[in-house]
């Protein structure tokens, strides 16, 4: 029997053999694929077994945390500011995430590459794993006076500043907004209530007006124009050059006459380009444009960022567009001259058109993520700025910047009584006031875009109000809240 | 080696607390008591019935026995109390201690049946009073009505006031010692050539009566009660007796053939047995996944989300795999104690089949030889079911995993089962007795 024992002993170890062979094949050939097999609940709601991240404000007020809860998940993300925050942060949920979450997610939740021996350490020392916290650029300040502004108007609406010498972002807001703590509960069915509520609201707070929605840019692309005008080689035009300025401007090929504002007359009808932009000149514009034409002033829009549909700060940013124009049509080019055809930008874009001009021409890439830091405290990204383009040389800057110092310090300016009777703030500025609609009658979007101080630019602003009529009235307190509410914390460093 | 059981054991508790709550479990001291006073008495007792038995099955069994306690203690903690993870609804605040309270029982019975079998040929005795023993509790839960004896759809268990035993536990031990008794008469028999086909000796046809006997019963377990899984093991361990005994392999080659068709056939005929093999071939089919294959996906899930080193004790989230306290809790060990404890696992049943292999080998008489060799073997097998069915090597059945799932039946019998082990082997490894010496003699002489 002996013999038939030691067959079956071998049939035993066999058997341990082949067990040992399928645990190995589970355990150490297959998790990658189980992983992401169907209902699987480990895999997602593993990202909650540990801390996130935490996402923070230059100045250290936090924007996005995870908070240690009871239940099957150990922590649960908090945002303590949320309409705020939200445009910036996004939110992180069950299944999904936007904003700098989803951007910025392979650091908070400690996948990065980079972090792997931070969390091999972390596991031989016993320390629970960690994920790094991101801080961006935005000062919580401007960011709460922005938001604030937005919402006082009640319109949809967006505001962008940019720190002008490094692109930094100082504040990026809009209104609607949502509350990404909704989005952080680990009920999958009451996430998709919330979900289901937030883009069914035809007020769509979802939407990222700072960036993501473009609108026409009106009076405020005459920054462009003139800059066109200024640029071509030969110093054919300076502010101080005389154009041409009807109250009716006729336009060739079509019946359409271009106006001033409130059909006004532009001075005698011949006056420099300084006093035209100061002013806010349509047919002054509409006329130079055609000048200029079509190809010049597009080239000039795109060195100021417009038609690049690859901007991420890391949040991808709507295209800002200036398309050709059919048939070099020189009525459209008038049109679009003064950013009423189908020029469209986001309030972002008119932050860059200011921080340009007041960065001495250069335009310097706009980025939200300063720095990233692991939970040991090692550093992982330390942001560096770079340039976008050379939107113009430092002389055209300058006088550029002197005809947008002149739009806010003459009492003819368009921006002088609101921004004036505001702040003693030098600030340059301008105004746009866009019609929109069929035939114009939709309601008028307010435009603005400013830097300041005006002789030592440290912010520069950009703001759109949907259906919020004259920029001058509509969104230049906005832009002065938050420029102000920028210099004030900065002081008091 | 039963101090570093106990030891390895109280680690693994105090892990458990460290990770769920940050603190050393309160009841470390008074359950790291009763588990080390509770080995220490076994310990006794071998010493004292069985001196001469295998040094290394006791720490082996407590090491697991011990695992088990406190993997269940860590599921049960599961969102209680403040601790993360998710309420497993079918454990209560009371699991642990009636599974200490279970541990307790088995080592009373271990040593009763050390104190009661002083020689393992003396169960010879009561062969047939065993078999119809172990026939019986094994029909018990077939005849009763399913209202006393199913519970989570398979038939096996007697139910009575909310204290319910699975007989067929038992069952397995009394028809071991059936198996042997019998086989041990009739091997002779049974043993005779009949035709020679294809290099292998075919039994005669007339003896082909028991094993056909041992696979009907079998089947109708299969059938009757739901469990593909017990009716593997009786049949596997009979075969494999039937084979030592005999030493034809014309047996085992029948039998499997037997069992293959027989299981085949009732995967096409009853619709519980087909979908274990739906749910083997198919488990992440979107039409199982959420349903039949739920408990068998979630399990492979923990066990790959565990990988090589684990999560750690209380780290993992075993509670998505529906009783994983009892059938899967080995896919929790998988988890959180990852492939390397896993193996771990796996090594310690290994050895003790192991050397109950060898204290059959080791002992004289055919009886116990057959007996060691028939417990040592279906342990192995019981382990390679349910391991096996678990990571979808084979189809799953619902077995308990010895001495590590929750539930007093398994866990006594299974302490029973080592005492039987430990007993022959202790049979097996005693010294020859001491002729009496010539100087006593002479010395009855002189004083004579």
């Amino acid at each position: 029997m002996n013999h038939a024992l030691r067959r079956i002993s071998l049939v035993a170890l066999l058997m341990f053999i082949v067990l040992l062979l399928g645990v190995n094949y589970v355990q150490a050939f297959e998790p990658s694929r189980l992983a992401t097999q169907l209902g699987n609940g480990r895999t997602f709601s593993q990202q909650y077994q540990y801390q996130r991240g935490s996402i923070i404000t230059a100045d250290n007020q936090t924007m996005a945390e995870s908070r240690p809860v009871k239940g099957i998940y150990k922590y649960q993300r908090f945002y303590p500011d949320p309409a705020v925050y939200a445009p910036v942060t996004g939110y992180d949920s069950l299944y999904s995430a936007t904003g700098i979450e989803r951007t910025e997610d392979k650091f908070l939740s400690g996948s990065d590459p980079q972090l792997t021996v931070h969390n091999l350490i972390d596991l031989v020392t016993g320390k629970p794993k960690k994920g790094a916290t991101v801080q961006l650029t935005i000062n919580s300040a401007a960011q709460s006076a922005a938001y604030d502004a937005l919402k006082e108007t009640g319109l949809p609406s967006g505001a962008v500043a940019i720190d002008p010498r490094t692109g930094a972002i100082l504040a990026l807001a809009s209104y609607p907004s949502f509350n990404p703590n909704r989005y952080a509960t680990f009920s999958s069915a009451q996430l998709k209530r919330i979900d289901n509520r937030y883009r069914s609201d035809p007020r769509q707070p979802l939407l990222n007006r700072a960036i993501n929605q473009s609108f026409p840019p009106g009076s405020t692309f005459k920054v462009v124009t003139s800059s066109t005008a200024f640029s071509k080689p030969g110093g054919k035009y300076t502010p101080s050059t005389p154009v041409f300025a009807p109250t009716n401007l006729k336009l060739p090929g079509t019946s359409r006459q271009l106006i001033n504002f409130d059909n006004l007359p532009c001075g005698n009808g011949r006056v420099p380009i300084d006093y035209a932009f100061t002013v806010s000149c349509n047919t002054a514009f509409g006329n130079l444009g055609m000048q200029l034409g079509d190809n010049a002033i597009r080239q000039q829009a795109e060195k100021f960022g417009m038609n690049d549909p690859n901007l991420k700060i890391p949040l991808q940013v709507s295209e800002s567009r200036y398309p050709p124009i059919p048939g070099n049509d020189p009525a459209l080019t008038a049109y679009s001259a003064i950013g009423q055809y189908n020029d469209q930008v986001t309030p972002l874009q008119e932050a860059m058109f200011s921080a340009a001009i007041a960065n001495k021409g250069t335009l310097m890439t706009p980025y939200l993520v300063q720095k990233v830091t692991a939970p040991d405290l090692t550093s992982l990204v330390n942001a560096s700025p770079t340039t976008l383009s050379q939107a113009v040389s430092p002389t055209v800057a300058g006088q550029m910047s002197q005809m947008m110092i002149n739009v806010v310090a003459k009492d003819y300016g368009t921006a002088h009584a609101s921004v004036t009777s505001l702040t003693h703030i030098p600030v340059a500025a301008k105004t746009g006031t866009a019609q929109n609609g069929a035939n114009n009658t939709g309601l008028d979007d307010a435009v603005f875009t400013c830097f300041a101080p005006a002789n030592n630019p440290q912010i520069a602003v950009g703001v759109i109000v949907k259906g919020g009529g004259l920029g001058a009235d509509a969104s230049a307190p906005i832009a002065v809240k938050i420029l102000q509410a920028y210099l004030n914390a900065q002081a008091k460093q | 080696m039963l101090v570093f059981a106990v030891a390895v054991v109280l680690f693994a508790y105090a892990s458990v607390g460290l990770s769920m709550t940050g603190r050393i479990p309160a009841g470390i001291a008074g359950y790291g008591l009763a588990f080390a006073v509770l080995m220490l008495l076994a310990h006794l007792a071998i010493r004292w019935l069985a001196p001469w038995a295998d040094p290394l099955m006791l720490p082996l069994a407590a090491l697991l026995n011990g695992l088990g306690i406190v993997m269940i203690y860590r599921l049960q903690q599961s969102g209680r109390d403040g601790n993360a993870g998710r309420l497993i609804s079918t454990m209560s605040t009371s699991t642990t201690l009636l599974q200490v309270v279970w541990s307790t029982v088995g080592v009373a019975a271990f040593i009763a049946v050390l104190a009661l079998v002083r020689e393992p040929r003396t169960l010879q005795r009561y062969t047939y009073t065993f078999g119809a023993v172990g026939l019986l509790l094994l029909a018990i839960p077939a005849l009763l009505p399913a209202s006393l004896s199913e519970v989570n759809g398979a038939k096996v268990w007697i139910s009575i006031g909310g204290f319910s035993v699975q007989p067929g536990e038992f069952a397995k031990l009394a028809l071991a010692v059936f198996f042997a008794g019998y086989l041990v008469a009739k091997r002779d028999v049974l043993s005779l050539a009949g035709r020679r086909v294809l290099g292998i000796d075919l039994p005669r046809a007339r003896d082909l009566g028991p094993v056909l006997i041992a696979w009907v019963a079998s089947l109708l377990i299969l059938i009757f009660e739901t469990d593909i899984g017990q009716s593997a093991l009786f049949f596997g361990m009979f075969l494999v007796m039937l084979y030592i005994a005999t030493q034809r392999t014309s047996w085992l080659l029948i039998g499997g053939a037997l069992f293959l068709s027989g299981a085949f056939v009732a995967s096409k005929l009853f619709a519980h047995v087909g979908e274990r093999v739906t749910i083997w071939l198919h488990p992440f089919d979107p039409q199982n996944v959420y349903h039949s294959s739920y408990q068998l996906v979630q399990g492979l899930y923990g066990m790959g989300f565990g990988g090589v080193l684990g999560t750690g004790l209380g780290n993992g989230q075993p509670y998505w795999t529906p009783l994983v306290q009892s059938d899967f809790i080995i896919t929790a060990f998988g988890e959180e104690l990852g492939l390397t404890g896993l193996m771990a696992i796996l090594l310690i049943y290994g050895l003790i089949v192991q050397r109950g292999l060898r204290a059959a080998v080791a002992v004289r008489d055919p009886f116990s030889k057959l007996l060691a060799g028939g417990l040592a073997f279906v342990l192995a097998l019981q382990v390679f079911v349910i391991v096996g069915g678990v990571t979808q090597l084979i189809p799953l059945t619902g077995i308990t995993t010895p001495f590590l799932s929750q539930g007093g039946s398994s866990l006594v019998a299974s302490w029973m089962l080592i005492a039987l082990l430990m007993r022959i082997s202790d049979t097996a490894r005693r010294p020859a007795p001491q002729p009496i010496q010539e100087e006593g003699m002479t010395q009855v002489v002189r004083a004579g």
